[in-house]
């Protein structure tokens, strides 16, 4: 090809060229499995980040989180679920998380008491290979009063050295800054069939986010929080 | 065919050495009290540094002093010979190392020369009373395409690997075979029948057979070499010395009928030690298994195999065996992974008395083979998640780690924990979908075991609730829900039913309801039928 010709070409193939920036944006982001929320975090939860969804009891932090890791595991990524509640016994629903499409065996489940969930994530996160550690701190009473800020920023380096999306499910915001998103669910209304005998099918959140999603401030002031409807029935 | 022999000469030598690898650069003999069999009377004589110090253990008049049976070149060059003593030997070489074998290190050395035939052939002939084997290495040339002698320069380099001095030697016939090895540390015997009679013809008759009567015969004829009984009439030989005769004149003429026996290789691999002391600390087991595990990865590395299964087996003080599976989440091939989940598992749970005798049975298995996706994570390391899965159940509790599964059960909060295998890769058509949105839905966040409250009840169902966590008055309420089940199963024992179980054996028949609390919460709660008992299962979330 003559020299002028291969000249020519270059503003064309500097058209095609994708910015670092927009690659880490499209590389950077996991799908939570809740589609308003993947809008209100501009692409999901930030890889190789600490993560933070909080809210009420019956606010739905569960299952976000359950859809996050049902999102991964049908994407071929090892999961874990270190699962600080239900006094040891953990307090996943097999049968429930199952039924929301969670294929089980695929899903590293850890039963600890509060004190040792952070060291069972760490444990995790620094294994290797994890594409999504969730840490149920739920039922934990006041993790924030707990758990050290020095725990919470190893735990964020870890992430960060193992490409590992660790999100943390709180009652009350607990991550504060180590968090590269926080959402946080509220307003939760249950609904109920009244059809018949009264029936509870569901519950209405509403999800703020915290901390995260688009760069763009505009975009940012545009949709800070979205309506979620969570359902209990088939 | 074509038969690789391997023989390791002073294979009891030699398996004491492979415990001891620093020993190897310097002379070193092997004591025994009588025969190879009798090991065990050696007893607690078997400390090498009170031997090696030149300090003679005291035993009582009955029991015969421990003698050299085997030695290697340099103790040899130093002027040591088979039947000294300890101290005879330490009076010629200062520095000699003075070793004992016990049955454990003779069986883990035959173990580990069968192993270097393992790794060229699947199957091995090992019949040739612990120190030789044989197996096919017709099809190696393919592998091997600078001749036989590249071949048995490799089989000798891999025994090496393995901690054994082998002698190897490649012919047509397992008899030539051996007598090859005898008469050179590396021989390629021609497979032609002319050039396997012209390699035999210059051996002596010593090499032909280890009968002495026979070599006494052939010495009184004045046949001193393989070739001058090649040459006497075979029906002569045969009638004055009879079949064993007739064998080693066959011989002498490079002829051969000996069947060659091949056996596949064992389920499990072995090794083992004896201690010369009881070992308390986990630390200094953790040494000796150290040597252990190394000696049998690097078996496994031969086969191109990897760990999938650890059994350990401790002999404990005075008597008593402890045996405990090591649990592994893929196979692996690091030491070092294998230790820490070894020394995992005894820091957990301790041995109950001092060890005195190890032994580590490890399960070979293919090493997982996958196919990385250049835009997907590969998923954890074999390894590593070995490694972690051993840490979070030391520090969880091994019943606490693993994948959740359903139970076949009508009771709600039935849950189990099954061993954690990482996903495979995705199908094709999973990445469509991905795309799609699973369903959000609640589930009920479960309190194992539910917890006992207080419930005030009004006409449609409770008005209030009571509990540990929350205090609140009842604004929707559905239900109830009644199940009940396993009322075939035998009632749990008196003691036990006073205490709230719901995993209990025997019958349960329970009401449940959803109420909408005033805390905002949406809880699941039932009540026991048979005690009317309320008890909180758990919160929609």
């Amino acid at each position: 090809m003559p020299r002028a010709a291969a000249i020519a070409h270059i503003p064309e193939l500097a058209a095609r060229l994708v910015s670092l920036e927009r690659l880490e944006e499209t590389r950077g982001w996991r799908s939570t499995g809740v589609a308003a929320l993947d809008g209100l975090l501009a692409g999901g939860w930030p890889r190789a980040a600490l993560s933070e969804i909080t809210g009420r009891r019956s606010s739905g932090r569960t299952a976000v989180v359950l859809a996050t890791l049902a999102r991964a595991i049908a994407a071929g990524e090892a999961t874990a679920l270190v699962d600080a509640s239900g006094n040891g016994g953990g307090s996943l629903d097999a049968r429930a998380a199952a039924a929301a499409g969670l294929a089980l065996p695929a899903l590293l489940w850890i039963r600890c008491a509060p004190a040792q969930a952070l060291k069972a994530a760490d444990l995790v996160v620094a294994a290797g290979g994890f594409g999504v550690v969730a840490l149920d701190l739920c039922d934990s009473g006041d993790a924030r009063r707990r758990i050290a800020d020095a725990a919470w920023v190893r735990l964020r380096h870890g992430a960060r050295s193992q490409g590992t999306t660790v999100l943390v499910a709180t009652s009350t915001r607990t991550l504060g800054t180590a968090a590269a998103a926080a959402i946080e669910l509220g307003g939760g209304a249950p609904t109920f069939l009244t059809d018949g005998p009264p029936l509870f099918a569901g519950v209405k959140s509403r999800a703020a986010r915290v901390r995260g999603g688009p760069r763009d401030e505009s975009a940012r002031e545009e949709a800070a929080c979205v309506s979620l409807a969570f359902t209990c029935r088939s | 065919m074509r038969l690789a022999c391997v023989y390791v000469p002073q294979l009891a030598l030699q398996a004491a050495l492979r415990r001891n690898p620093d020993a190897r650069d310097e002379p070193a003999a092997l004591l025994e009290t009588a025969g190879p069999g009798n090991v065990s009377s050696v007893g607690r004589l078997r400390r090498p540094e009170l031997i090696a110090g030149g300090a003679e253990p005291s035993q009582g008049s009955a029991v015969k002093k421990p003698r050299v049976t085997q030695l290697e070149s340099r103790a040899r060059r130093a002027g040591v010979r088979p039947g000294m003593t300890a101290a005879q030997a330490h009076a010629l070489s200062a520095n000699i190392r003075l070793f004992t074998a016990t049955a454990a290190d003779r069986e883990a050395g035959a173990a580990a020369l069968a192993d270097v035939g393992y790794a060229f052939a699947p199957r091995v002939d090992s019949s040739d009373g612990g120190e030789r084997i044989f197996f096919d290495c017709a099809d190696l040339g393919q592998l091997y395409p600078y001749g036989e002698t590249a071949i048995a320069q490799a089989v000798q380099a891999h025994a090496a690997r393995l901690g054994l001095g082998a002698r190897v030697a490649i012919a047509s016939a397992k008899g030539i075979a051996r007598v090859a090895t005898r008469a050179h540390a590396l021989a390629v015997v021609p497979a032609e029948s002319a050039g396997a009679r012209a390699f035999m013809e210059p051996l002596p008759v010593e090499l032909l057979t280890d009968d002495a009567e026979l070599r006494a015969a052939f010495r009184r004829w004045g046949t001193r070499t393989a070739g001058a009984i090649a040459a006497l009439p075979a029906d002569a030989v045969a009638l004055r010395l009879g079949p064993r005769g007739a064998d080693v004149a066959r011989l002498a003429c490079g002829k051969d009928d000996e069947p060659f026996v091949p056996r596949l290789p064992p389920d499990a691999l072995e090794e083992a030690v004896e201690l010369d002391y009881p070992v308390f600390e986990i630390e200094p087991l953790a040494f000796v298994l150290r040597g252990l595990v190394d000696r049998a990865l690097a078996r496994l590395a031969g086969r191109s195999l990897a760990c999938a299964g650890l059994v350990l087996r401790l002999s404990l003080d005075p008597r008593g065996l402890d045996v405990r599976t090591v649990p592994l989440a893929a196979p692996t091939r690091e030491a070092k992974t294998l230790l820490e989940l070894v020394r995992l598992d005894l820091a957990r749970r301790p041995p109950d008395a001092a060890v005195v005798g190890v032994r580590i049975i490890v399960e070979p298995a293919r090493v997982r083979a996958t196919q990385l996706d250049m835009l997907r994570p590969a998923g954890p390391a074999p390894d590593r998640l070995a490694t972690t899965l051993a840490r979070l159940a030391a520090l969880v509790g091994p019943e606490n780690v693993g994948a959740p599964a359903t139970v076949d059960s009508w009771r709600e909060q039935a849950v189990a924990v099954t061993p954690y295998v990482p996903p495979a890769a995705p199908p094709a058509d999973a990445l469509a979908a991905t795309t799609a949105t699973p369903s959000t839905r609640l589930t009920v966040r479960r309190k194992r075991p539910p917890e006992e409250i207080e419930v005030i009840m009004g006409r449609d169902g409770p008005t209030a609730l009571r509990g540990s966590e929350t205090t609140a008055r009842v604004l929707v309420t559905a239900g109830p829900y009644r199940l009940s089940g396993e009322w075939w199963q035998p009632p749990a024992t008196a003691a036990a039913a006073s205490e709230p179980n719901e995993d209990a054996p025997g019958g349960w028949a329970h009401e449940y309801w959803d109420v909408h609390a005033s805390d905002g919460a949406v809880y699941r709660l039932h009540r026991d039928a048979r005690d009317g008992r309320f008890y909180l299962d758990g919160y929609y979330d």
